[in-house]
């Protein structure tokens, strides 16, 4: 596909937009944002355009601002202020770091397999993930949706990898409370 | 043999952070084994750690597709529309 006339904006946006659409809402999964983004991504191919040379399709090339323009989106959210009140370590553990009698996991007896097909139980821990503060949701996202590294995930919301886990530890200890009071014991 | 049990123990706070750790870093060879032994003898760690690891399938991508409730022909009108400006 090597071509070397600038492409049309319009003809871009009528050709690719499905495509860029589906990518942003799998990565983003909420309907607004995407379509806030691919349209970000289309200004952005507009004020560049001249500097697409032809080595890649203009597909290609427009994926690459589109996945730019969602890992600055992820950046953006984790540097919110955390806005709800979520229980810290010390309502799971005691002072002593062991398991608080009534917090302690217990064997939730069931057929992962099943589960996880289950559309009800995906969208009951969809809602426990968007329950968490922005920060660890992003993390989470970055390394379950768009399956980066945990040294990548560092690197691009510029945070140490001690951080990294404990904030991963801390959103785990909440999704799994949240899972046992709304799923399991629902 | 205390000092065995010492180089051995972790508190469970310890051992669930590491087993998120593990999920995303290696661990040493001392938290390996520190974790190793933590989780025999601790059923509620061993269930924390399940527990993680069905949560972690949960969201991969494979058990994730939510329906695309976008307007494509719509999008692209305001889209055009946006760029004239």
């Amino acid at each position: 596909m090597v071509k070397t006339k600038t492409p049309d904006i319009a003809q871009l946006v009528e050709l690719y937009s499905g495509d860029l659409l589906k990518r942003a809402f799998y990565k983003i999964s909420d309907p607004e944002i995407a379509k806030d983004i691919v349209q970000d991504t289309f200004l952005a191919a507009t004020e560049k355009i001249h500097t697409f040379k032809g080595d890649s399709s203009p597909r290609t090339w427009l994926y690459s601002i589109l996945n730019f323009k969602i890992i600055d989106h992820y950046r953006a959210k984790s540097k919110h202020p955390v806005k709800m009140k979520t229980q810290s370590v010390l309502d799971f553990f005691t002072d002593g770091g062991e398991w608080r009698e009534n917090r302690k996991p217990d064997n939730w007896h069931v057929e992962e397999g099943s589960l996880l097909d289950n559309s009800e139980f995906q969208s009951v821990l969809a809602s426990c993930l968007d329950a968490l503060p922005d920060k660890w949701n992003a993390c989470m996202k970055m390394k379950y949706l768009m399956s980066k590294k945990g040294d990548d995930i560092c690197q691009e919301l510029d945070i140490t990898p001690t951080n990294l886990w404990q904030i991963m530890h801390r959103a785990k200890l909440n999704l799994r409370d949240c899972l046992e009071t709304n799923w399991f014991k629902n | 043999m205390k000092k065995i049990i010492n180089y051995l123990f972790l508190s469970c706070l310890k051992a669930t952070e590491l087993i998120e750790k593990k999920l995303l870093f290696n661990l040493s060879f001392k938290e390996k084994v520190q974790l190793g032994v933590h989780k025999k003898i601790c059923d509620a760690c061993a269930n924390y750690e399940k527990h993680s690891l069905l949560i972690e399938h949960g969201m991969a991508e494979k058990h994730h597709h939510p329906e695309m409730k976008i307007d494509i022909e719509q999008f692209k009108k305001s889209t055009l529309e946006k760029l004239k400006k």
